[in-house]
């Protein structure tokens, strides 16, 4: 359990929001070129690190809006939160 | 004709906290981007909605919540005409916003259960089952939060001192209720 602050309502219960997975994947420009491998490596594949990890989030049980942090995975240190379309910060 | 039926009809007391649901209320959710939708929204019920977060402002006969922000509840601050379900703000809010495609107004009167909750102990109450911290917000007349109450989707409006408006799904608002009676019975 920790604390997110939400960009919107401010500082919240981990319990309040949702988990949207890895943050920063675009979709490919032109999928029908790609092999069922390069797609699949797209569709599926996230990575699972030790340390920092950039993820979506939503806060679904407040202003259900999307926003993404950078946390920790180590110990879920959360070490910025900034919104979507925003560039992740270097860390 | 809809038919105004509660699923709650509740009152209960204990020492000081009151619980009631108060119904019917007129709720409206509204949602929009543009400048534009502001200053109809804003001719429409004659009142400025609040773009700070978690706040709320007020005229005479109406209240607007801030939800997210591009979305916001309007509430009548009185019942309302059981006999109609045709609310005057929520013709002009149509003419003014969702009939020209500046945003949506969706009228969710009986999609939501309102209980008032009046009384020195209402965030004693509130944080045996919301994980959100209240210390600032018991202060704060106006405030407006949404969050979980017993895993239960809530929002809670700050209405004045020793004064909170609870907004609960219909379908859950039985459930919180026995809860939050059960809960106000021990503290
Ligand atoms: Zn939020």
């Amino acid at each position: 359990m920790f604390l997110i602050n939400c960009p919107f309502c401010g500082e919240r219960e981990q319990s309040e929001f949702k988990a949207g997975g890895e943050a920063h994947i675009s979709r490919p420009k032109q999928p029908t070129e790609l092999s069922d491998d390069e797609w699949a490596e797209y569709l599926f594949m996230r990575k699972n690190i030790k340390g920092i990890q950039f993820e979506r989030w939503n806060h679904s049980h407040g202003c259900r809006k999307w926003f993404n942090i950078a946390r920790d995975t180590s110990n879920d240190q959360i070490k910025a939160v900034y919104k979507m379309g925003q560039k992740p910060p270097v860390i | 004709m809809l038919n105004y039926n509660s699923p709650l009809v509740k009152e209960n007391s204990y020492s000081e906290l009151s619980m009631k649901v108060i119904n019917p209320i007129m709720k409206l959710i509204i949602r929009g981007k543009k400048r534009e939708f502001l200053s109809g929204v804003g001719k429409a019920i004659n009142m400025i909605l609040p773009t700070e977060s978690c706040t709320s402002s007020t005229s005479n006969d109406t209240t607007a919540l801030w939800l997210s922000p591009d979305e916001w509840m309007i509430l009548s601050n009185n019942v309302i005409d059981k006999n109609t379900n045709s609310y005057e703000q929520e013709n002009h809010l149509i003419n003014n916003i969702s009939k020209i495609n500046l945003g949506a107004v969706v009228d969710v009167t009986d999609q939501y259960v309102l209980i008032n909750i009046e009384g020195k102990k209402i965030f004693d109450l509130l944080s045996t089952g919301c994980p959100f911290n209240f210390n600032d917000f018991r202060n704060k007349k106006g405030g407006v939060i949404q969050s979980l109450m017993a895993k239960i989707d809530i929002i809670v409006h700050h209405k004045e001192i020793n004064n909170v408006n609870l907004l609960v799904r219909r379908s859950f608002s039985e459930h919180l209720y026995s809860f939050l009676s059960d809960a106000a019975s021990r503290i």
